[in-house]
C-alpha cells in the first residue's frame, strides 16, 4: 500500500475556510471591542435617547435608528406591491420566454451601482419630490427628506425583491399548479390558494433579505436624506418627520464625521458602535431569512 | 364572477410588471440619454481637469480597474479553497449549513461597515495610508460569497455518478478536486468572479475611507501608501456639490461609463449563468 500522500489541497481549503470564518467573526469582534468605550460612556441611552453632538461628547443615536428604520420601511412598503405583482406575473402568468426576458431586465436593474441611483436621486427625484411637496402645501425646505430616500431605496430594492419573490413562486412544483388548473381553478385562485401558501416561507425570507439590504444601503440614501441630526419625532409628528430631512446610521457613517473622528477615541468608538448596531440587525435578518428559506426547500422536497 | 376576479388579478399583476419595466427603462434611459453626449474617445484618455468640469476620467477608470483586479486576485483563490472544502471535505449537512450561514452572513454585511472597519483596521491599527491594496482586500472580502456560491452551485450540478465513479476508481480526494471538480466547475468560478467584480466596480462605501481620493493620484507608486482615483467615488463627490452644467454633463458621462463597465461584466457572465441555472434545475 502506498503511503498516504500529504493532501495539500485539503490544507489550503481548510486554511482559506478558517480565514473566511475568522473574517466574519473578526469583523463582529472588532466592532464589539472598538465600541466598548461608547457603550460604557452612554450605556443604553446610546440606542434609546436622542442627542448626538460629538463636540460635546453626546452620542445618543435614537434619531438615526429611527431614520434608518423609517427609510427602509417606506422602501419595503412601496416596493412590495410592485415586486409581488411582477413576480406573480413572471412566474404564473406570462410564458417561460417572456419570464426570462423580464428576469434579465430586472437583474440588469439590480446591477446598477448605488452611486448611480444616488445621482438620479440628486438630479431628478429630489426636485420631483419638492414639487410634489409644494403642490401639497407642505412646509418643506428642500426635497432632501426621509421620504425621498425611501422612494429611491424602493426602486433599488425592487429588483432584489421581485427576483427573490419569483424564485419563491418557482420553487413550488409545477405539479401543484397543473393539478389546480386541471381542477378548474382560475389563475387567481391557483395563485392565492395553492401557490402562495407554499411559497410563503420563501416570500417572507425574500422580504427579510430585502429589508436588510435596505437598512444597510449607504451611498444613495446619503445623497438625498438631508443628513440633519437629532430629528426624532414625537408620536404625532411621525408623518411630518417623513417629509423632513433626517439622518440614517449609514448616512452618518458615510459622512464627514468618520474622518473627523480619527484620533478621537470616544467619537470613533461611537461610530463603530453604530456600525455594530447595523451589523447585528442586518446580519441577523439575513440569517433569519436563511432559516426561513431553508424550511421552504426542505418542505417542498419532502 | 370568478372570471372577472381572474381578469382583474391578471390585469393588476400585469400593471405591476409594467410599472417595474417602466422603472427599469426610465433609470437606464435617463443615465444613457444624459451621459451619452459626454462620451468621446478623449473622455477616456484625458485626465480630469478643473475639479471634474473638464477633461476625462482616465485615472478614475485605471483606479477602478486596479481595485477590481486586486479584488479578483485575492478573492478567486480564496473562493476556490472555500468551495472545494465545502463540497469535498465537509460531510455532515449541519456543518455544510453552518458554512453556508457564514457565507450568507458575510454577504449580508452592509458595505459601509466594510468601509468603517477597513478604516479602523488598515489605516488606524496597521498604520497604512489610504491605498489600493486596502481597497482591493475589502472588495475581495465583499465579493467572496458571490464567487464561492457560484462555484459551489456549479460543482453541485456535476452528476453524482461522475464523482462516485471517480471514488470507485480509487481516486483520492485531491485527485477528484483536480481532475473533476475544478475542470468541470471552473465556469462557476468565472461567472461568480465576473458578477462579483460587477458589484465591486460600482461600490463606493467600502473604498471611500480606505483606498480612494478625489484628485491628485495617478498610477500608484507604492503598495501600502498609494491611493487611487475611482469612478464611483468620483461620481459620488461630484454629485454632492455640483450645479455647474458642464460638470453635470461630465458626471453623467462618468455614470454611463461606470454603468457600461458593470453591465458589461455581468453580461459576459449571463450565458454561463443561464446554462448553470438550467442544469442545476435538471438535477
Amino acid at each position: 500500500m502506498r503511503a498516504r500522500q500529504f493532501d495539500w489541497i485539503r490544507m489550503v481549503a481548510i486554511v482559506f475556510s478558517v480565514l473566511t470564518v475568522a473574517t466574519v467573526c473578526g469583523i463582529f469582534l472588532f466592532l464589539l471591542a472598538g465600541s466598548v468605550e461608547a457603550w460604557r460612556h452612554e450605556g443604553f441611552s446610546f440606542l434609546a435617547k436622542n442627542h448626538w453632538a460629538y463636540r460635546k461628547q453626546f452620542f445618543e443615536a435614537a434619531a438615526m435608528i429611527y431614520g434608518t428604520a423609517a427609510v427602509a420601511l417606506i422602501a419595503i412598503v412601496l416596493a412590495v406591491p410592485i415586486g409581488l405583482s411582477t413576480a406573480i406575473f413572471s412566474s404564473e402568468i406570462c410564458g417561460e420566454r417572456s419570464r426570462l426576458v423580464l428576469k434579465f431586465l430586472v437583474e440588469l436593474l439590480a446591477g446598477v451601482p448605488s452611486v448611480v441611483y444616488g445621482l438620479l436621486g440628486v438630479l431628478f427625484l429630489r426636485n420631483w419630490m419638492q414639487t410634489l411637496y409644494e403642490k401639497g402645501n407642505l412646509e418643506v425646505y428642500s426635497g432632501d427628506t426621509l421620504l425621498t430616500a425611501g422612494v429611491l431605496l424602493a426602486i433599488m430594492v425592487l429588483p432584489t425583491l421581485s427576483t427573490l419573490f419569483d424564485d419563491a413562486f418557482r420553487s413550488v412544483g409545477s405539479k401543484y399548479r397543473d393539478a389546480a388548473r386541471g381542477l378548474g381553478l382560475t389563475r387567481a385562485e391557483t395563485t392565492f390558494q395553492v401557490i402562495l401558501p407554499q411559497a410563503l416561507p420563501g416570500l417572507v425570507g425574500a422580504l427579510l433579505l430585502s429589508f436588510g439590504r435596505a437598512l444597510g444601503e449607504t451611498i444613495a440614501v446619503f445623497l438625498v436624506v438631508g443628513r440633519a441630526d437629532n430629528r426624532f419625532p414625537k408620536l404625532g409628528g411621525v408623518l411630518h418627520s417623513l417629509v423632513d430631512a433626517g439622518q440614517t446610521i449609514t448616512s452618518k457613517l458615510g459622512g464627514a464625521e468618520t474622518n473627523i473622528a480619527v484620533g478621537d477615541k470616544l467619537h470613533t468608538s461611537a461610530l463603530l458602535g453604530l456600525a455594530l448596531v447595523l451589523f447585528v440587525v442586518v446580519v441577523g435578518l439575513t440569517l433569519i431569512a436563511d432559516v426561513v428559506r431553508s424550511r421552504l426547500s426542505s418542505e417542498t422536497v419532502a | 364572477m370568478r372570471r372577472l376576479t381572474d381578469r382583474i388579478f391578471t390585469l393588476l399583476c400585469g400593471l405591476g410588471a409594467f410599472i417595474a419595466l417602466g422603472i427599469i427603462l426610465t433609470v437606464l434611459g435617463l443615465v444613457v440619454f444624459r451621459g451619452a453626449p459626454a462620451i468621446s474617445l478623449r473622455f477616456f484618455t484625458e485626465q480630469v481637469r478643473s475639479v471634474g468640469a473638464e477633461g476625462g476620467i482616465f485615472y478614475q477608470l485605471v483606479g477602478t480597474l486596479i481595485l477590481i483586479a486586486t479584488a479578483a486576485v485575492i478573492a478567486v483563490p480564496l473562493a476556490a479553497g472555500v468551495g472545494i472544502y465545502h463540497q469535498l471535505y465537509v460531510h455532515t449537512p449541519r456543518s455544510r449549513r453552518a458554512m453556508d450561514a457564514v457565507l450568507h452572513a458575510l454577504n449580508g454585511i452592509p458595505s459601509i461597515v466594510f468601509g468603517l472597519v477597513g478604516l479602523a483596521f488598515f489605516v488606524q491599527m496597521l498604520g497604512m495610508k489610504k491605498s489600493w491594496l486596502a481597497g482591493g482586500i475589502l472588495l475581495a472580502v465583499m465579493i467572496l460569497p458571490t464567487v464561492t456560491v457560484a462555484f459551489i452551485e456549479r460543482m453541485r450540478a456535476i452528476p453524482k455518478v461522475t464523482i462516485e465513479a471517480a471514488y470507485g476508481l480509487g481516486l483520492r480526494r485531491p485527485q477528484i478536486a483536480l481532475s473533476i471538480l475544478f475542470p468541470q466547475a471552473v465556469s462557476g468560478l468565472v461567472t461568480g468572479t465576473l458578477l462579483g467584480l460587477a458589484r465591486a466596480a460600482g461600490e463606493t462605501a467600502p473604498i471611500m475611507f480606505t483606498a480612494v481620493i478625489f484628485a491628485g493620484a495617478t498610477m500608484p507608486k507604492g503598495v501600502v501608501d498609494s491611493p487611487v482615483l475611482a469612478l464611483p467615488y468620483h461620481i459620488f463627490v461630484l454629485a454632492q456639490d455640483s450645479f455647474d452644467p458642464s460638470m453635470t454633463q461630465k458626471m453623467w458621462g462618468s455614470a454611463v461609463v461606470l454603468l457600461m463597465l458593470v453591465m458589461g461584466l455581468s453580461l459576459i457572465a449571463l450565458p454561463l449563468r443561464l446554462k448553470i441555472h438550467e442544469e442545476a434545475r435538471r438535477v
